[in-house]
């Protein structure tokens, strides 16, 4: 990975390439005994953007999770790009994190930090600790961090605190974080929750944006379906912990949708009602 | 508003905390009424019998003598180097221990519960006692008081700050491991800097304590003006005692509006 940095440096590659995620009989059950997810399969190829949708508690937040290894599959194989992630830990697992990248609902900043040292932490699995721990970063990984905020649109706060700004900088921080690991994937948990609808659309817009200039692979956990419907093309419906729904987003009908919910349409199930 | 009659839940009770309560109850006056079982026998007509006594000790306390303070400067100086140098090098020791007792900054529990029960000790012992030992092992002087003010702010910081650390929000860090950082690189970028004012308010807290204790240190032979004070009473010098105790209070006062005013740029 040291060779590829030095090469993006030359500017002689493309910055990544994208990968696919595929889930094999998937199950995840947490200590408590919750089934939070029950014989999942599916495969996403590179490129694609893809929404997964269910109400709270049906297993989102699970699935994406396991895409990374932050919860442990109980049952099944997750596989993304070159890496069998369920088979990973420690050194191997993080190598393998520092090509996905993610970001949350709550942000997920350091809040006393300042912008630029809250997007060099999607360096960390690239870089040497011992440079992180001195304080150190390389030409070629300031650089990276720079370019992402730019393309963000946030280089100017660059040297702001993170607790000194909006909630839609914020996510555009964490947009700029993850792109600077120069990600083969992107996952975002519920990324416009906490936003208001303007903000909420030019973050979806952000997103559908990386998407299509990089090709990357991007994967949105949302429970709002105008949303899911106008800025993805693929729908994976989730309830109960299974996949109950799987086609294209655009096309997808207020049936599919209460078949997905197991439940008739409310108002809050779509974000330009609640504006 | 309807009007009529509101169905309002039961409030639970805690049979727990009201049993607590009377049996915390029941333990103080038992433990301080009997005397046959460790109660503490307060003998009031002693007070009565010796307030002439201690009368006469009072009007030699209100009579400082500040002829003896230019005497007072050099062990009043010692008194604010024990302090300031316990302060600090606990200060730099605790940054990792700190990190090492906290489970968001540490998660593996074997060695987090190892530091946590040293830590427990060394604070569960007091520091006059600390400060007896350590003379008898290195000496009379200013050097085992250091060390004992050290020991002590150790087991003050590593105890505030990690439990502080344990029970803020640290989203951060998920998106620290997600990135597929180590935990010392988290805790380097990320965590120190957002844990740093809760750091510097204890070690500023700690800085007010050290001269306060180390005052008293200088009696069991620990250094600084505690050694002269108990020298003094010694010689039943009640007015140089005097202008002991009053030099003491304005340090300890300006030392406290100095960290107050420090404080309020920190945060
Ligand atoms: N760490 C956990 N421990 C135990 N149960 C959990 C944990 N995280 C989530 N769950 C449970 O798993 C189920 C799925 O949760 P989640 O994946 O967060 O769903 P969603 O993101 O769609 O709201 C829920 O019933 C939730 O309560
Ligand atoms: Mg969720």
């Amino acid at each position: 990975m040291h060779t590829d940095a030095r090469r993006v440096e030359a500017g002689d590659i493309p910055a990544s390439t994208s990968w696919p995620v595929e889930l094999k009989s998937v199950s995840v059950t947490y200590p408590n005994g919750t089934k939070a997810l029950q014989d999942v399969s599916l495969r996403i190829e590179p490129g694609e953007m893809v929404s997964i949708v269910g109400l709270s508690g049906s297993g989102k937040s699970t699935l994406i999770r396991t895409i990374n290894g932050l919860v442990q599959a109980t049952d099944g194989t997750v596989t993304v790009g070159p890496h069998e992630i369920t088979g990973l830990s420690g050194r191997r697992l993080r190598e393998a994190r520092g090509h996905i990248g993610m970001i949350f609902q709550g942000f997920n900043l350091a809040e006393r930090t300042d912008v630029f040292h809250n997007v060099l932490v999607g360096r960390f699995a690239h870089s040497s600790p011992f440079r992180t721990l001195l304080g150190l970063p390389t030409k070629a990984d300031r650089e990276l961090a720079l370019r992402a905020l730019d393309s963000v649109g946030m280089l100017e706060k660059v040297w702001a605190r993170a607790n000194a700004l909006s909630g839609g900088q914020k996510q555009r921080v964490a947009i700029a974080r993850a792109l600077t690991q120069q990600p083969s994937i992107m996952l975002a948990d519920e990324p416009v929750a906490s936003l208001d609808p303007p903000t909420a659309h030019g973050v979806m817009r952000d997103l559908r944006r990386i998407n299509g200039e990089r090709g990357l692979t991007v994967l949105i956990n949302i429970h709002l379906m105008d949303l899911a419907r106008q800025y993805t093309t693929r729908m994976i419906g989730l309830r109960d912990g299974a996949v109950v729904y799987d086609g294209p987003a655009g096309a997808a009908t207020d049936a599919d949708f209460e078949q997905i919910y197991g439940r008739p349409i409310q108002s809050d199930d779509t974000l330009d009602a609640r504006a | 508003m309807t009007t009529g009659e509101l169905a309002v839940p039961a409030r639970p009770t805690n049979r727990f905390r009201t049993a607590l309560i009377v049996a915390a109850f029941v333990a103080f006056t038992v433990a301080t009424c009997i005397p046959a079982i460790g109660g503490i026998d307060l003998d009031v007509g002693a007070i009565v019998r010796n307030w002439r006594n201690g009368a006469g000790k009072m009007l030699q306390l209100l009579q400082p003598n500040f002829a003896f303070l230019p005497r007072t400067w050099a062990p009043m100086l010692e008194t604010l180097q024990m302090a300031l140098v316990g302060a600090v090098a606990s200060a730099i020791v605790s940054v990792p221990i700190t990190l090492w007792a906290a489970s968001p900054t540490n998660p593996n529990s074997w060695t987090r519960i190892t530091v946590r029960t040293l830590v427990n000790i060394v604070r569960s012992v007091p520091d006059l006692v600390f400060a007896t030992v350590l003379v008898a092992m290195v000496g009379v002087g200013a050097l085992p008081g250091v060390l004992t003010l050290f020991l002590f702010n150790i087991g003050i910081v590593v105890k505030l700050v990690s439990e502080a650390i344990d029970s803020s929000d640290h989203g951060y860090m998920e998106a620290g491991h997600a990135a597929g950082g180590t935990q010392l690189q988290i805790n380097r970028v990320t965590a120190l800097p957002q844990t740093w004012p809760l750091f510097a308010n204890q070690w500023l807290y700690t800085l007010e304590l050290n001269v306060r204790i180390s005052a008293i240190l200088g009696i069991v032979g620990a250094g600084g003006i505690g050694r002269i004070l108990d020298e003094r009473r010694a010689f039943y010098a009640y007015g140089d005692v005097s202008v002991i105790i009053l030099e003491i209070l304005v340090v300890v006062i300006l030392i406290e509006i100095m960290s107050n005013l420090l404080r309020k740029r920190l945060v």
